[in-house]
């Protein structure tokens, strides 16, 4: 009986093990990264309600009344909740500026790990 | 029918001993080889106790006769229990000779019954585990035509594909289950296989009762026995466990399972029941319907709840509504 028990809980132990990786980050890397990762969340919460509530808001074939009603629920919700706040930060220094989207990172340190070689596919354009 | 087949044997059987002088011994031996007792094919069952009728009966006989019995044994089928106990035979021989009728008709029915008797003696004696008669009564040996045999020789060999490439199996499928006339329910329980129901509930048990100090040492095996990735496979298979890689070939479709059909995305109105038939509201559901209906990254549940959200704020909303 305890050795099927086990026998199941040293397979599922087996599956999920993850590897220690190099660069454990346990911190954000400021505060302004960490107001950005909280308005993201918030951003994510109430996104559907957000999204019905400007449906109402903004069409011609409902009454005003319910309009300005949706208007005003609309600014009740927390204000960190509207997606745009957001501003994409460079996920390894915080930059707020010269981020490129595809890799979340700001141009300095792309450009460091460019050079170095660490980026897939990217090579120092020359023609 | 037993008793036509058995003259019919017996017929021959005499025919194959009248040129021979053999003992009633011998002459009997005979008799219970040649009996047919019914038409059908009982062949593997009975071949291994025919082979020691057979090793038997080649010691005592002599001459070409024996090899014609012999050779008479090989051709047919033959049904048989034990053999029976050279004594009896020989009563069974001295009453049928005291009967007036015809000696070797009344020989082979008191040795069909005798058999019988042995028969159900052992069966008594083991528990009457297995009755054979009633296993084979429900087979029935397919008579295979050589057209139907080399449509099924091409069908095996040829492999036909689907565009996906998998197998056409269904037509095999389907042959097969015309093929047996019997359906699987038909028929006496023959109780050959025991119920075995209680390793379900050991499986329920253990299930139940993993203890923490059980996962805590699950958890340190598992440590210790992962030894690093030898090479650059182990190290893909083991990222594909954690969940870094992706499986692959690329599944579109991973960690989305959606099991409701088209219809249940696209015709929407029947959650629209409890708004009014008439106005701005329902001209705006109708319009928030047709959307959803288009939308292919939403669960079902999830535009049901979408609607429903929209019911409760209008109904919130109602005084201001009803003003209009």
């Amino acid at each position: 009986m305890a050795a099927g028990g086990l026998c199941w809980v040293l397979r599922a132990a087996r599956q999920v093990s993850p590897a220690p990786s190099l660069q454990a980050r346990s911190y954000y890397v400021d505060w302004r990264m960490l107001r950005d990762v909280k308005r993201r969340k918030l951003a994510y919460e109430y996104a559907d309600e957000r999204l019905r509530i400007n449906a109402i808001r903004k069409n011609t074939l409902l009454p005003k009344e319910l309009q300005e009603v949706a208007d005003k629920e609309i600014a009740a919700l927390p204000r960190d909740s509207c997606p745009v706040r957001i501003r994409n930060r460079c996920v390894l220094t915080s930059r707020p500026r010269g981020v490129k989207r595809r890799w979340r990172l700001s141009r300095i340190v792309f450009r460091h790990f460019a050079d170095h070689g660490q980026m897939s596919g990217i090579q120092r354009a020359m023609w | 029918k037993p008793t036509l087949s058995e003259d019919s044997t017996t017929e021959v059987a005499s025919k194959s001993q009248e040129g021979t002088a053999e003992t009633p011994k011998q002459k009997l031996l005979d008799l219970i080889g040649n009996m047919k007792v019914e038409v059908s094919y009982r062949k593997k069952l009975q071949q291994l106790k025919t082979r020691e009728v057979k090793n038997q009966a080649t010691d005592k006989l002599e001459g070409m006769d024996g090899e014609g019995a012999v050779l008479q044994r090989t051709t047919e089928d033959i049904k048989r229990g034990k053999p029976l106990n050279p004594e009896l035979v020989k009563a069974v021989s001295a009453v049928a000779s005291s009967l007036p009728l015809n000696k070797t008709q009344t020989e082979s029915e008191l040795l069909a019954q005798l058999r019988r008797h042995e028969e159900t003696t052992d069966k008594q004696k083991k528990g009457g585990v297995i009755n054979i008669r009633n296993v084979i009564s429900e087979m029935a040996v397919k008579r295979e035509s050589p057209a139907q045999r080399g449509v099924r020789i091409s069908n095996r060999i040829s492999m036909d594909f689907d565009e996906d490439g998998q197998r056409i199996k269904s037509e095999r499928t389907s042959r097969q289950s015309s093929d047996s006339r019997r359906s699987l329910k038909v028929g006496r329980r023959l109780n050959i296989f025991t119920k075995t129901s209680t390793e379900t509930e050991n499986a329920l048990q253990t299930v139940s009762s993993p203890t923490i100090w059980d996962l805590e040492f699950a958890k340190e095996v598992a440590a210790v026995t992962a030894q690093p990735p030898r090479n650059g496979f182990e190290e893909m298979i083991q990222w594909t466990k954690e969940g870094i890689l992706w499986e692959y070939p690329i599944d579109n479709e991973t960690g989305m399972e959606d099991d409701a059909e088209f219809h249940e995305h696209i015709f929407l109105e029947k959650h629209l029941e409890d708004f009014p038939k008439q106005g701005p509201i329902r001209h705006f559901m109708e319009l928030v319907i047709c959307g959803l209906s288009k939308n292919p990254y939403l669960s079902v549940k999830q535009k049901i709840e979408h609607i429903e959200w929209f019911q409760k704020y209008f109904e919130e909303k109602k005084e201001y509504l009803q003003e209009i």
